[in-house]
């Protein structure tokens, strides 16, 4: 789970007493919801971008954050440059994307409810060609960024904030792509109303293909993010999928701001409530969250809504 | 009309060869290949569903497993806890995996089709997640397991599980006697609404079919299906665990009810017993047979949507009937002409 | 169809009104129409006459308003409660059930009405159901593709079954939206002689665009515009009037 802390790899390390330490603790598990929650908001993004144009209900797209951190870890391994591997993944990804687009989908898109199904069959071959690759065995990756600062009273690990003001600065550079260039609104377009953007002349087919690059790569980078904050193996895409879900919906199918914010507050919320009862309850509660939301207002919480 | 004899003749075949494999297998094979078999009869009970719900009406639910689950626990706690036989048990795991079904239905069903594959998936996690933590009761993902009730008894005549020849006739009746009520709804009138919903929601409503209600029963029952294989699969097993109730387990169901066709009869059973046997086939010398699993479904999408009764259907259609008569009503394959479509809204704006 | 004497009002709209947004679809409107007569509503695009035939049929909320058949008011119903009432409607977009035949089609339809719905007995055994679609398919005149898939039949016929559907519950008040929408000319008489007959025994009300098929058969005309009640009248009233003319920017041929 996103904000299980196993064996001190919270990112709190010691503390003074213990009224200091709990307080430093719950607020540590904030901290560690907010960066969860941005890294999240990336690949909620990319899914959201995924459904919004195609149409496709992406249940790999879990898998594609694992195998960005599987990728950033035997890159980084191989390389010897953790940077090096960031670079390079979310390309990696897009060029995954583009031909898994061309390959996999654009065949099987007539059937719009089979998609999910393609998209299942594909989760299935990631999970195991990763397990059969790079093996069942979980591993952690060094931080890049070794040590502390002091934060509330507890010792934060520096290479989750460096994590967060990352995460934060792609899903910046991402709205900025959205709404500045050309290719971002062309992207807006064809989500909007493809019949008027085909008049127009938007070349839609290549605009799918780049739109499920670029949300696979947003995912791969998602997980590049994490590497190091998380165990690399080949199940964690299976945590990661439900929770991406939950902001996409909670946030409103087409919201994207939405969806950002959306991811922020249920991966602190999460932090929080594991602070006081088991991870698998506040798991629950996101859950039940979501469903009513569901329920209540199927275009999400947050206003403006597309769909 | 040669068509319908040949698929009633393959329905009897079918039935036949299953109940001749435990006397016929031990001969070619081993014996293990019986329990193989009484698992995919089980499992086809789970793909029915799924096929029932998106074949017949239209919904793609990635949730069975759900009620799966609470009829595998509603089975082994009734035997735990309560004593309960083995039809006992058979019963109070079908109609509490009803019960699940009615509440989570009434308002999944009145969800897009988008929203409503999403929500079953939710409430699947979130009682698995809630099966996971009640350890006490559920034994989370290591389970709880119970011994072998007895089936019948007759004077000196008992029956039970443990032998694998009872086991095995005492599933294949079960979940024959449940196709053969299946048969029978599909082609009753309730049959007729599910097809008219699945075919034109709209045209259904305006014609005076209450779509929502028509769908809820029709989940409803689906929950029945999925209780029963996973009421079977607690006595099969003398096991329960939750992690059989993860998404995964939906998903593939799914992946069965897709090959063996969608919307036809015996599909599911097919469909399960086709990807079964290849997973032992496969497990033998390579342990990534999902792998390959994956790999088909997506094939199977691409090139042969309507599954192995779809294929079946073009056989005879090329053999048997002429272009533009109706296909047969024959009972392999009712219904397999039709495509899985989306259940789109009702209410588009004029 | 008169239920008893004092209702002969087939169709009455009252204060009928409908946002999008901020355009108004419908504005206020309000007639009544006299049972024993074939009506038509015409108008420009985007007058609102599909919105008021979904307004009519339950498939969208009014935001004020109050819709009654034959004196019974069926305001915020739902679609199918409505059709249980006995209005029936044809679709712009002919909508059939296409993965069926034509006698599954009509089937449905009439065992929908007749409130079939046991889980256990076969279709099959239903004698009278399969009579009333027999006798329905042949009113139609589709009886030679009875068992013809329904995704296999032409343009026209598909109107005509969908026709066939409307009819299987013996509704009192028959919307038709745009039925020779899409047309040629034998498939446009054949659909018109249709309308025709069932006008005798059911009140009708058309939407149509194709001018021709209005003033052969209307016997009342109601002109919509942006949303509201433009004029009303017989034929020749209507075709000599210059609102009229005005609201359609000339001659409304649009017969496509």
């Amino acid at each position: 789970m996103i904000v299980r802390c196993a064996a001190g790899a919270c990112g709190a390390e010691g503390a003074n007493d213990i009224g200091g330490f709990v307080s430093g603790l719950v607020l540590a598990l904030a901290v560690n919801g907010l960066v969860w929650g941005l890294i999240i908001a990336l690949i909620a993004l990319g899914l959201s971008i995924i459904f919004g144009l195609l149409d496709i209900i992406n249940v790999a797209h879990g898998d594609f954050f694992m195998l960005g951190t599987v990728v950033a870890l035997v890159l980084a391994t191989s390389t010897g440059s953790y940077w090096l591997a960031l670079l390079l993944v979310p390309i990696i990804g897009f060029v995954v994307g583009l031909v898994l687009e061309r390959v996999i989908i654009r065949p099987t898109i007539r059937q719009a409810s089979l998609t999910i199904v393609t998209t299942f069959g594909l989760s299935m071959m990631l999970q195991e060609g990763v397990r059969a690759t790079y093996g069942a065995q979980p591993r952690r990756m060094a931080a890049p960024i070794e040590g502390t600062i002091p934060l509330f009273g507890i010792d934060y690990d520096v290479y989750r904030i460096f994590a967060a003001a990352f995460a934060a600065l792609c899903l910046i550079a991402f709205f900025v792509f959205l709404t500045r260039t050309k290719l971002g609104t062309w992207i807006r377009a064809v989500r909007h109303d493809p019949e008027t953007a085909t008049a127009l002349g938007v070349p839609v087919a290549r605009i799918c293909a780049i739109t499920f690059g670029l949300g696979t790569a947003m995912a791969l980078l998602g997980g590049a993010i994490a590497a190091p904050i998380t165990t690399v193996e080949f199940r964690t895409g299976v945590d990661i999928l439900p929770f991406c879900f939950m902001a996409v919906i909670i946030g409103g199918l087409g919201n994207l701001q939405g969806t950002v914010a959306a991811a922020l507050l249920l991966a602190v919320m999460e932090g929080l409530v594991t602070s006081v009862t088991d991870p698998t309850i506040a798991r629950i509660v996101s859950l039940g969250f979501m469903s009513a939301a569901l329920l209540v207002r199927p275009n999400g919480l947050f206003s403006g809504a597309t769909r | 009309m040669t068509a319908k004899i040949i698929s009633r003749a393959a329905l009897i075949l079918t039935f036949v060869a299953l109940a001749a494999v435990p006397m016929v297998v031990p001969m070619l094979s081993s014996p293990f290949w019986i329990d193989i078999i009484a698992e995919i009869l089980i499992w086809s009970l789970l793909a029915a569903s799924v096929n029932l719900l998106l074949g017949y009406v239209g919904l793609l639910s990635f949730g069975q497993a759900l009620y799966f689950g609470v009829g595998m626990y509603g089975a082994a706690l009734s035997v735990i806890h309560w004593g309960a036989g083995f039809w006992g048990g058979l019963a109070i795991g079908i109609v509490a995996a009803m019960l699940m079904a009615a509440v989570a239905g009434s308002v999944a069903v009145r969800l897009t089709w988008h929203y409503f594959a999403i929500i079953t998936v939710v409430f699947s996690l979130i009682l698995y997640f809630a099966a996971m933590s009640a350890k006490p009761l559920t034994g989370g993902d290591d389970g709880i397991s119970f011994s072998a009730p007895q089936i019948f008894s007759l004077g000196d005549l008992k029956l039970s599980l443990a032998d694998q020849s009872v086991q095995y006739y005492t599933i294949l009746l079960v979940v024959a006697g449940i196709y053969a009520l299946f048969s029978i709804v599909v082609r009753s009138p309730l049959g007729v609404r599910f097809v008219a919903v699945r075919e034109n929601n709209r045209r259904a409503a305006l014609i005076g079919i209450n779509v929502y209600l028509t769908r809820y029963v029709a989940f409803i029952l689906a929950g029945a299906l999925a209780g029963a294989s996973g009421a079977l699969f607690a006595f099969f097993g003398r096991y329960a665990s939750a992690s059989y109730m993860f998404y995964h387990v939906s998903g593939e169901a799914v992946v069965w009810a897709i090959v063996g066709g969608a919307g036809s009869l015996l599909g599911p059973l097919f469909g399960t017993g086709l990807l079964i046997v290849l997973r032992e086939i496969i497990s033998a010398y390579w342990e990534h047979y999902l792998f390959v699993v994956g790999a088909l479904t997506i094939l199977v999408v691409m090139f042969a949507p309507r599954g192995l009764a779809g294929l079946w259907s073009d056989a005879l259609q090329l053999l048997f009937v002429s272009k533009g008569t109706a296909r047969s009503d024959n009972l392999v394959d009712t219904e397999a002409r039709a495509q899985p479509k989306p259940a789109t809204n009702v209410t588009r704006g004029g | 169809m008169l239920d008893d004497g004092s209702n002969s009002v087939a169709l009455s709209v009252n204060g009928l009104t409908r946002r999008f947004g901020g355009l108004v679809a419908v504005d206020d409107i309000s007639f009544d129409l006299p049972a024993g007569r074939l009506n038509a509503i015409i108008g420009p695009n985007g007058a609102g006459k599909t919105t008021l035939f979904n307004l009519i049929t339950g498939e969208i909320r009014p935001d004020a308003g109050r819709v009654e058949v034959h004196g019974q008011n069926i305001t915020g119903l739902k679609p199918y409660q409505i059709v249980r009432r006995g209005v029936s409607r044809t679709l712009q977009i002919k909508s059939v059930f296409t993965g069926l035949t034509v006698a599954e089609n009509v089937r449905a339809a009439v065992m929908a009405h007749e409130g079939v719905a046991s889980p256990f007995r076969p279709v099959a055994s239903y004698g009278a159901v399969k009579q009333r679609v027999d006798n329905l398919v042949e009113q139609i005149g589709l009886a030679k593709h009875l068992n013809t898939q329904a995704s296999a039949l032409s343009y026209g016929d598909i109107a005509l079954l969908e026709i066939a559907l409307a009819l299987a519950n013996q509704p009192k008040l028959l919307l038709l939206d745009e039925p020779v929408c899409g047309m040629g000319p034998q498939e446009t008489e054949q659909t018109v002689e249709t309308i025709r007959a069932i006008s005798k025994s059911v009140d009708v009300v058309l939407i149509e665009h194709d001018m021709e098929v209005v003033f052969a058969i209307a016997d009342e005309i109601i002109v919509m515009a942006q949303g509201a009640l433009l004029a009303r009248g017989t034929p020749a009233a209507i075709s000599s009037s210059a609102e009229v003319q005005e609201a359609y920017l000339g001659a409304p041929e649009e017969a496509d």
